[in-house]
């Protein structure tokens, strides 16, 4: 590559990272503003991922979904599919390996977790299949039929936790423990994390070398870039659309699999703060690339938890990152427009 | 209102503009008398359409000055444009296909009614008048959706000529048209010149610019190269000053074998929309290896229908389709594909290719079955596909920058080059192209025939569908004329001459 | 007698869907998906009862309700429009930021991320009862509605008239359907764009204030769960046209309601909240089925795949 290639490959993932840095700025002087003490809402917001093992467990299972759900809107947007039904694909992807784990509590280790992860990943495969079939055999407008999708899931999976699954003796609307047989194992030396994260991490350059490395990838790309085009040239477009929409809603099942088995133990009622919307975003920071996902999605995953230990500590609510990511997804948008990165 | 006849009604004196660096126009002069019919040609890219836009308001020039009838105005937008008495009929109708004619004609310049409610019997009654005083025959409250191409040029003339235009700007008009519509746009363009009207008329017609022109202008790269009076000219005269070097037409060494065999094989082929009208009625040819059948017609007779059904991204109600004699009348394009089929579409933006991805990406798209491009497990073999691209790159002379350039910013040849090169780098065995040369220059025209040509003296059996007559005489070994859905004729090229086709083109059969 | 008030619950229901639908209704015309209508609902919901119970006046909440509304459509076509910004990511953006925005304002200005409920609040201006006994079951309907109410169903016809028979509303529909042959006629298209975005923040701010200050009288994060998206769809299902858009948002409102009443039958309410999506969803997967259907030429011999 020639310099002046590299530059402009910096300089195009840099762009975000300017976006990223005027919201932090923003954000920043808010505190100032708001708080009695600003620098150790800083230090809380930035530092204490780090504070401690299990602080980082927390990000670490914070960083998952983000990191699943954004792989997910990836594949899907690469295909062509506006899909931001990650919410929906993720909670029944919960519910399903919750309800495999709590129904067959007598297996063998290795099929008390494959068998409810198997079916947390064909939930939401399924869930996501369905606006793709939509959209390619009808033309249906696939923003408003996910983001219908979105709410009958969270509905129907509220019902289940409320009623058959729901355990009598412990607080709030939540499942029963799955068996301990089910229960993912810990990193260790961090107590509370999962090896979900790992294994979301390690999905990143998977997703990376399918989607530019391989024939199914470049076709994908081709038909999500120009259908019409991709049909003359004798590509199956609207099959592969298919797959990468079942892929993608696949992945948010499994963050929600990952969850329930490794990190609540249980199916909560509306454990996810956003984790669908938060990783559409994340994905469209990262411009769609596999890649720049992980330091997007962890970026988040810091500064999400960040919020949390920073209300604990200070005056100064974890909405406060809500509204800056409200702020930075219009920034970021309205860059000259720039389409998805380039391998 | 009585003006000094021997002042210009426009005049530009030295305009120049830039896009983003590229130089489109460079100080360019004109004028038009009244009464005049003044023919500006130039191939694609030379900055007609650009100089055009000027005068019509629509783009601003960074440098010089228009004059209407003596005095300098400054065109803000094409309402400034009207209000000065230019009006322009673009090549790509301006108009709203819901809406009426009458409110076509009078959008944006609404008579009212307390203010802020449009007058809509005002509105058909204006537009009745205007109908009525240059002798069309239109339908005020026909919406625009319902009416042919010929009429709805007729409403486009309207509306740039309905407020008292003393210039009319016609960007390539004859495009479209079947030749009894050329007539009748003819007729109407002397009925102005009589009315001591301006007219500026663009095209890359040379016989067509003959026929009308009182002066013609040619421009080059943005420059104007000469002004001269039609008279004078000759078509290969014109040539010379737009291409600024001699035209080598070119020409097949070989016509097909004596007894070729048919590649493909077309017969009774029906293609109807749901309402039961005929896109493409009984069509039946025969291609053999090394010929060439052009498929004459004005576009919107079939001809898209007929080509997609070939290639297989159609479905047909009825009839077969053969291909070395197999028949994939149900095949997919794939399995037509690895039969030796390859397809040139009529628009490359729309199907040819894909304008986000990267010069080598198209390239490659849909080859990735081949072994020496893909691996196990589908990984692509980077360094063969390296090779293959530039080696394909260079084979059909593509210019215009890297293999990982997003395809969009090649010029309009050679993108076409592109197409042209996925599609026949692989020697197919039948080859179909729609409107290869559309939108392209003299240059990258002559590139095309001969890629067309090669092909055919290889032994590739072509289906040419053109709506240039010229590229349907010039690359032809037989020539089809379709019409409605149906095919009127195949004659073979030596017996046919342009004004027999042409007459077919508009339905009517020749005399026997 | 029960049509009257099955009636009555149907507007109350159906008036901010309504309201919703025809604001996207504009947008659609001008070629635009509005997705940010949710959350121009949910910041207009936010300062009716805020301002309302701050300057305890129904008509100041209701005036900066749709203020609000305004002010973030202004913001978003701004980004959108000026700036080029993609529609629908911005769209989200925005509607993030509303969700953001409001919930930062609850913890931080009212302490109570949970919500805003005022003790006591006023009532806005409402048909008397009694008044329109005359008129055989939409009287009864009618009556004790709120004024947005009747705004949003004279909506239905200043839209389609404003839609059809002004200059203004030609030129946004000439900027939907072709925005080269508007240019070239000398419309301004982003202007255009801007106004209908303008109008949709407009009505999102009715349906947003009607929301909050008609029955309920408190803000919840979250308050307008989807109703912004559910008008989206009638719009869409309506094909952007002023009467199939508002029947449609009427008959999701209605399922809302009958759904309310099958609750009365110990039906889990999860399912009956989930009527409208549902309906939404399968009322729009009908339309394209008979669009698409419609447009297939009979008996095909080759199926190209």
């Amino acid at each position: 590559m020639t310099r002046a290639r590299v530059f402009a490959r910096l300089a195009s993932a840099l762009g975000p990272v300017w976006a990223f840095l005027a919201v932090l700025c923003a954000g920043f002087l808010l505190i100032l503003a708001i708080s009695s003490d600003p620098l150790l809402a800083y230090r809380d917001l930035l530092l204490s991922n780090f504070a401690s093992a299990s602080n980082f467990a927390l990000f670490l299972n914070r960083l998952m979904p983000l990191l699943l759900i954004g792989l997910g809107v990836i594949f899907s947007f690469r295909a062509g599919v506006f899909n931001i039904g990650g919410e929906g694909q993720l909670y029944l992807g919960a519910i399903a390996a919750a309800s495999v784990a709590l129904a067959l509590p007598n297996l063998p280790h290795a099929l008390a977790l494959a068998l409810p992860i198997a079916a947390s990943v064909l939930a939401g495969a399924v869930y996501g299949w369905i606006p793709g079939a939509l959209k390619v055999g009808l033309e249906v407008n696939e923003v408003v039929s996910t983001l219908m999708l979105n709410f009958v899931a969270l509905l129907l999976t509220e019902y289940l936790v409320t009623n058959p699954l729901r355990d009598p003796v412990a607080y709030g609307a939540v499942s029963y423990v799955v068996p301990h047989s089910s229960w993912l194992a810990e990193i260790p030396g961090l107590p509370g994390s999962t090896v979900g994260s790992i294994v979301a991490i390690a999905i990143a350059p998977i997703a990376w070398v399918s989607l530019f490395r391989t024939a199914w990838g470049a076709n994908l790309r081709a038909a999500g870039s120009n259908m019409r085009f991709a049909e003359t040239v004798g590509v199956h477009g609207k099959r592969l659309v298919l797959q990468a929409m079942a892929i993608s809603g696949g992945l948010a099942g499994l963050a929600g699999g990952f969850y329930v088995l490794g990190i609540g133990h249980r199916f909560e009622q509306n454990f996810s703060p956003s984790f669908g919307l938060v990783g559409l975003t994340v994905a469209l920071l990262a411009r769609l690339h596999p890649i720049g996902l992980v330091a997007t999605a962890a970026i988040y995953a810091l500064i999400l938890n960040g919020a949390a230990y920073m209300q604990i500590d200070t005056d100064v609510p974890r909405s406060l990152v809500a509204l800056l990511t409200g702020i930075l997804v219009l920034i970021m948008t309205m860059r000259p427009r720039r389409g998805p990165a380039e391998a | 209102m009585p003006e000094d006849v021997s002042t210009p009604v426009l005049q530009l004196l030295g305009v120049s503009k830039q896009f983003g660096g590229k130089v489109a126009l460079d100080h360019v002069d004109l004028d038009v008398e009244s009464g005049e019919i003044h023919v500006i040609c130039g191939e694609n890219g030379a900055g007609k359409t650009t100089l055009m836009n000027i005068v019509a308001g629509i783009v601003r020039p960074d440098e010089g000055e228009i004059r209407i009838a003596g005095r300098a105005v400054r065109l803000a937008d094409p309402t400034d444009a009207a209000r000065v008495g230019v009006g322009m009929v673009h090549q790509h109708f301006k108009l709203i296909a819901s809406m009426t004619v009458a409110e076509n004609l009078y959008l944006n310049r609404q008579p009212r009614k307390f203010g802020f409610v449009s007058d809509r019997a005002a509105m058909r009654a204006g537009a009745e008048a205007l109908i009525r005083h240059y002798r069309f025959e239109l339908d005020p409250d026909a919406p625009v959706s319902r009416l042919s191409v010929g009429q709805r040029q007729r409403v486009e003339i309207l509306k740039a000529l309905g407020f008292d235009a003393r210039l009319l700007i016609l960007d390539e008009p004859t495009a479209v048209l079947t030749p009894p519509e050329v007539d009748e746009l003819l007729r109407i363009m002397g009925q102005l010149k009589a009315a001591e009207r301006a007219i500026l008329f663009i095209t890359h017609k040379l016989n067509e610019a003959k026929a009308v022109a009182d002066r013609i202008t040619v421009l080059r790269h943005g420059r104007r190269i000469s002004t001269r009076p039609a008279r004078a000219l000759s078509e290969a005269a014109i040539a010379l000053d737009m291409v600024g070097r001699e035209m080598r037409p070119p020409h097949r060494t070989a016509g097909p074998a004596a007894n070729a065999r048919p590649v493909l094989t077309v017969s009774g082929l029906t293609m109807t929309t749901a309402n039961g009208r005929r896109l493409v009625d009984d069509v039946g040819f025969s291609i053999a290896a090394g010929e060439i059948l052009g498929v004459a017609g004005v576009d919107g007779n079939g001809q898209t229908e007929l080509s997609e059904a070939t290639a297989g991204l159609a479905a047909v109600q009825s009839g077969s389709i053969v291909l070395n004699g197999r028949d994939v009348t149900a095949a997919g394009v794939r399995e037509r594909r690895r039969a030796g089929l390859s397809f040139i579409p009529e628009d490359r933006l729309d199907r040819g290719l894909s304008v986000s991805m990267s010069v080598a990406e198209n390239l490659c798209a849909g080859l990735y079955r081949r072994k020496e491009l893909v691996g196990p497990g589908g990984l692509v073999r980077a360094r063969a596909r390296e090779a293959f691209v530039s080696a394909t790159l260079r084979r059909f002379d593509v210019r215009g920058g890297s293999p990982s350039l997003p395809v969009g910013r090649l010029s309009g040849g050679n993108m076409q080059k592109i197409v042209i090169a996925r599609e026949m780098e692989q020697d197919p065995a039948v080859l179909i192209v729609a409107q290869p040369t559309r939108g392209l220059d003299v240059g990258a025209t002559e590139f095309v025939h001969g890629r067309i040509l090669a092909a055919a003296d290889n032994g590739c059996a072509v289906l040419l569908i053109s709506s240039e007559l010229s590229e349907i005489f010039a690359l032809s070994d037989r020539i089809a004329v379709m019409f409605r859905g149906r095919i009127l004729s195949i004659v073979a090229r030596g017996e046919a001459t342009e004004k027999s086709i042409g007459l077919m083109m508009s339905g009517e059969r020749a005399a026997a | 007698m029960w049509a009257s008030q099955f009636l009555a619950s149907v507007f109350v229901q159906t008036t901010p869907i309504l309201l919703a639908a025809l604001g996207t209704m504009v947008t659609s015309r001008a070629n635009m998906l509005n997705v940010a209508i949710e959350g121009m609902a949910l910041v207009a919901a936010f300062a009716a009862i805020a301002v309302g119970q701050a300057e305890n006046s129904a008509i100041l909440g209701f005036v900066c309700a749709i203020a609000a509304s305004v002010a973030m459509a202004l913001m978003f076509g701004f980004v959108s429009i000026v700036l080029g910004a993609d529609f629908i990511v911005a769209g989200l953006g925005l509607n993030i930021l509303a969700a953001g925005g409001t919930l930062f304002l609850l913890e931080e200005v009212y302490q109570n991320p949970g919500g805003l409920r005022p003790d006591t609040f006023p009532d806005l201006w409402r048909v008397p009862a009694g008044s329109l006994h005359w008129l055989p079951v939409l009287g009864p309907a009618l009556e004790s509605q709120s004024f947005i109410v009747l705004v949003a169903l004279a909506a239905i016809p200043i839209s389609a008239f404003f839609l059809y028979r002004t200059p203004l509303g030609y030129a946004l529909r000439a900027v939907g359907e072709d925005e080269p042959a508007a240019v070239a006629a000398g419309i301004h298209a982003a202007r255009m764009k801007l106004l209908a975005v303008l109008i949709s923040g407009a009505f999102a701010g009715l349906a947003g204030a009607q929301l909050a200050m008609d029955r309920l009288h408190f803000f919840l994060p979250d308050m307008t769960s989807g109703r912004g998206f559910i008008g989206l769809t009638a719009a869409l299902f309506g094909a952007a046209r002023p009467w199939p858009t508002a029947g449609a948002a009427f008959i999701f409102g209605a399922f809302g309601v009958i759904g309310d009443r099958l609750q009365l039958f110990q039906a889990p309410s999860q399912f009956v909240l989930m009527a409208p999506y549902l309906a939404a969803l399968l009322a729009l997967v009908f339309a394209r089925w008979r669009a698409t259907a419609r447009a297939r030429p009979a008996a095909v011999v080759g199926e190209s795949r």
